[in-house]
């Protein structure tokens, strides 16, 4: 199992993601990266039990105490948790962007690219969501709907997540808003949305896909996953900047230009954030060169305090 | 007009396309770097890439502009514009006319002293930085700082040569062609017509023209006496005089301490005055005019010998020298006694030709040997030459002569040459000719100046008497062999014989061969200075095509003129200092903006 391959005193969920990603494959070490992350929560990240009883299933690290059913525990010594129906209910879908910009890592020797950052923290999202019982699905574009992998409650659809994120392949352009359409068919009642993308979109054109799903009532998060590399630009004393996905080309001097970029960047983010936070949808900035822990406590525990 | 001090840093004006080079070279191949967030990058240029564009340009001009400024400055760039109160470091020539003519009064002041005042103003205008000659009319330039040259142009004296205006203006240019500054000539002159000749034209030229008009002259062109020795029956001295009037004029003619003759005379004509004379000996003769406003040509000189004529015992053989000793005789230019014997050697003075028969040359040869003459004939040259032009004999072909050969240096005692080598040659008292005088070996007796030529041969050439040497006062004048002293009045110059003496006073110098007179050098104005017409506006312009006129009086503005020649250096470092600080402050700027 992935603890068995993992050094005892660390944790993969706080190491660097390209040593995690060196430890095997997206399956193998996704679980690793649950299993510290989840040991590391005092509680579950989740906190939306219902007084409707549906079934008992076996205590896990995180799970609140006064889910334990104390009585199997005096019975039979085991720890239980009662689970009731709102939890199975929940039906989260992860669209994940899978276009060509989405490929490009800035060193790749020390990051990881965005679709491979991306891909990891969607599987481990999916582990999570499964592990609690509720139901994950996944939505693959790029300039089409690639992949779909309708939501599943059962701890063995696992495998089949993993098995679609840990193939991916960059496409090519970025149309958004058709996969998130998609996703209506298969959230006829109140669910997530977790958008992982680079967002380097048409951004109207995606937060009003996004305000649709919101205004169906379902809880939106969006991951906005950056490369370090594009945070700050550099490089050579002048360059021709190519888009990979559109070929789009700029030829200028990063250091004339390194700080009106840095704060159209940051313009940039600031609209997504404001343009997200106007219709109760979450906004994450997600770099590549953090620890998977990080992104997955900013996507699972704040968006429920909201 | 734009000059430049050091030209040859204009070879560095290609460095001015050096931004622009390295602006395309480096905008050849930039490297493509793959790089998502391309959009973003279009946002941020989009506001500034305009003005970032403009601005690119501008620095590119601007580091173009700064180099320029730089090569230019380093040239040392000079520029005319009028109105500059100083000038930049320029060569100046100031061509000052101190020639015969400028002696002449004009309007109660002597034309020198107004050409001085002139030369004075101009100078006064140059700075340490200038380069500055003086070049008056002995045709030396000076060059020395502005003060210096204000003191020799006080110290100058009117000169009794002439000054070719021409070549004194080319000659400047030839000064100022070494000289990296702007150069000008200035030429301070009486203008004179008959002094304007054409010029090599490169630098500006100045000419400062006197605004009165010169005044009537009249002058003696020349005093001629003829055939010499006089005899002591006297002679004619015929007198030339020149003027501006076609009225009559008295002329005084001397011989010597003898009672003088006068005469009148129109000016353009000549006139043949008898003179006494009173024993043997040489003496100078003289004609003088009434004084004018012009006195260095109101008097004429030349030198006459008195002496009885030669005693000739002619080679009747002979049928050319033959007549020609008979013309003399009848002409009274010769006697026939034993004096001289013509055509072979006697035992005094000889004057002596080759053989018609060749086997008589070494009897000949020895003859003259046992003479103690160091010329001798040799061998029999049969190719054509001429002779070369000189005061015994003009220019008469020969066609064939002996070579005459000495065991000395060859290089005296030669009276005549031709093509380059002896053919008449003077040995103590025997004279040696190198070919016969028959018109089969050279065309002299057919000629007329064969009797002149037998004339001074007889009477002068064989005395060791040289002919009468005329040359301008300034003018050098090459010295016979046998010359050891030159002596005027109390004066005595030592002297080597072929050397070159310049007579600086008008009149005769005798010249001493020991203690015997030998001949003499008489200085004269040269006719042309005698004629004072100056030269039109017109005329000076078309011999010097582009030259500038200016009145003596406007020859201080007009120094340095090429009117100031602004130093455009200063302003050039200024502006490259400006456009360096302009390009630091877009730069700077450039950078905090993006």
């Amino acid at each position: 199992m992935a603890n068995s391959s993992l050094a005892p005193h660390l944790r993969p969920d706080l190491l660097d993601p390209v040593d995690v990603a060196r430890l095997g494959g997206i399956e193998v070490t996704t679980r690793g990266v649950v299993e510290g992350f989840l040991s590391g929560l005092h509680r579950s990240p989740r906190r939306g039990f219902s007084v409707e009883f549906a079934e008992h299933r076996m205590y896990q690290p995180g799970d609140e105490l006064r889910y334990v059913d104390w009585k199997i525990l005096g019975r039979n010594d085991r720890l239980y948790v009662k689970q009731y129906e709102e939890e199975t209910n929940l039906r989260a879908m992860m669209v994940l962007d899978a276009s060509r910009s989405m490929a490009w890592s800035g060193n790749p020797s020390v990051t990881l690219s965005k679709l491979e950052y991306a891909a990891r923290l969607a599987a481990a999202l999916s582990l999570i969501l499964l592990r609690q019982r509720d139901a994950a699905g996944l939505v693959v574009f790029d300039d089409d709907v690639r992949h779909v992998v309708p939501p599943r409650a059962r701890t063995t659809h696992w495998q089949q997540l993993a098995s679609v994120l840990g193939q991916l392949r960059a496409g090519q352009g970025t149309a958004a808003a058709p996969a998130l359409r998609r996703v209506m068919d298969f959230l006829r009642r109140r669910g997530m949305v977790i958008f992982i993308s680079d967002l380097l979109m048409d951004r109207d054109l995606a937060m009003a896909t996004l305000r649709f799903l919101r205004h169906r009532g379902h809880q939106v998060l969006v991951l906005h996953v950056l490369d370090p590399a594009e945070m700050l630009l550099s490089g050579p004393a002048e360059a021709r900047f190519e888009d990979p996905e559109s070929r789009e080309a700029v030829i200028l001097r990063p250091a004339d230009w390194a700080e009106a970029y840095a704060e159209t960047l940051q313009q940039v983010t600031r609209d997504w954030n404001l343009a997200c936070r106007r219709f109760g949808i979450a906004y994450h900035q997600v770099l590549t060169n953090r620890p998977f822990g990080d992104a997955l406590r900013e996507a699972l525990v704040v968006p429920r305090q909201q | 007009m734009i000059g430049f001090l050091h030209p040859w840093m204009l070879a560095a004006l290609p460095a001015v396309a050096l931004p622009l080079l390295l602006h395309l070279l480096a905008r050849r191949e930039p490297p493509t770097v793959p790089f998502p967030a391309v959009r973003y990058l279009r946002t941020a240029t989009a506001e500034h890439q305009r003005r970032f564009r403009l601005q690119h340009w501008l620095l590119l001009l601007l580091r173009m502009l700064l180099i320029l400024a730089l090569v230019l400055a380093a040239s040392g760039p000079t520029m005319q514009l009028a109105g500059v109160p100083g000038h930049a470091p320029g060569a100046l020539v100031v061509v000052l006319d101190n020639s015969a003519s400028s002696g002449a009064m004009v309007g109660g002041t002597p034309q020198l002293e107004t050409l001085v005042h002139a030369a004075r103003q101009a100078l006064g205008r140059a700075t340490p930085e200038d380069a500055v000659w003086l070049l008056p009319a002995d045709g030396r330039p000076r060059r020395g700082s502005p003060a210096s040259l204000a003191t020799l142009v006080d110290s100058l004296a009117v000169l009794p040569s002439r000054l070719d205006l021409g070549d004194a203006v080319t000659l400047a240019n030839e000064i100022l062609a070494d000289d990296p500054r702007p150069g000008e000539i200035l030429l301070l002159s009486d203008l004179q017509a008959t002094a304007l000749t054409s010029a090599a034209m490169r630098a500006p030229l100045i000419v400062g023209r006197p605004t009165d008009s010169p005044p009537v002259n009249r002058g003696v062109v020349s005093v001629d006496a003829g055939p010499q020795p006089w005899t002591r029956e006297g002679g004619r001295l015929t007198v030339a005089v020149a003027g501006d009037s076609s009225a009559p004029l008295a002329v005084t003619a001397r011989l010597g301490n003898a009672p003088p003759r006068e005469t009148l005379i129109r000016p353009g004509d000549s006139v043949s005055v008898p003179l006494p004379s009173l024993a043997d000996g040489w003496f100078v003769a003289s004609a003088e005019l009434a004084p004018d406003e012009f006195r260095l040509d109101d008097r004429g000189e030349t030198v006459v010998h008195v002496s009885p004529v030669a005693s000739v015992r002619c080679d009747r053989s002979d049928r050319y020298l033959s007549a020609a000793c008979d013309v003399l005789e009848a002409n009274h230019r010769i006697v026939a006694g034993n004096g001289i014997s013509l055509g072979r050697v006697g035992g005094g003075p000889s004057i002596v030709t080759p053989p018609a028969d060749a086997a008589e040359l070494g009897a000949l040869n020895r003859q003259l040997q046992q003479r103690g003459s160091e010329w001798h004939f040799g061998a029999l040259h049969l190719d054509a030459v001429t002779t070369d032009s000189g005061g015994l004999l003009g220019t008469h072909r020969i066609t064939r002569r002996y070579a005459l050969e000495t065991a000395g240096s060859g290089r005296t005692g030669v009276l005549v040459s031709a093509g380059g080598k002896p053919w008449a040659v003077r040995s103590g008292n025997i004279v040696l000719l190198g070919s016969r005088l028959d018109p089969a070996w050279t065309d002299l007796p057919l000629s007329a100046e064969f009797m002149p030529f037998m004339d001074r041969l007889l009477n002068r050439a064989v005395r060791g008497e040289t002919a009468l040497i005329t040359a301008s006062a300034g003018a050098p004048a090459a010295l016979p062999d046998q010359a050891t002293e030159v002596r005027r009045g109390d004066r005595r110059w030592t002297v080597e014989g072929g050397d070159f003496f310049t007579p600086t006073s008008l009149g005769a110098y005798f010249l001493l061969a020991g203690s015997d007179t030998i001949g003499a050098l008489v200085a004269a104005v040269d006719p042309r200075e005698s004629r004072l017409r100056r030269a039109g506006d017109d005329e000076v312009r078309r011999v010097w095509p582009g030259a500038r006129l200016v009145s003596l009086d406007d020859v201080s503005d007009a120094a340095f003129s090429s009117a100031a020649q602004a130093d455009l250096r200063g302003p050039l470092l200024w502006l490259a200092l400006a456009v360096g600080l302009g390009e630091v402050l877009i730069a700077s700027t450039r950078r905090k903006k993006t």
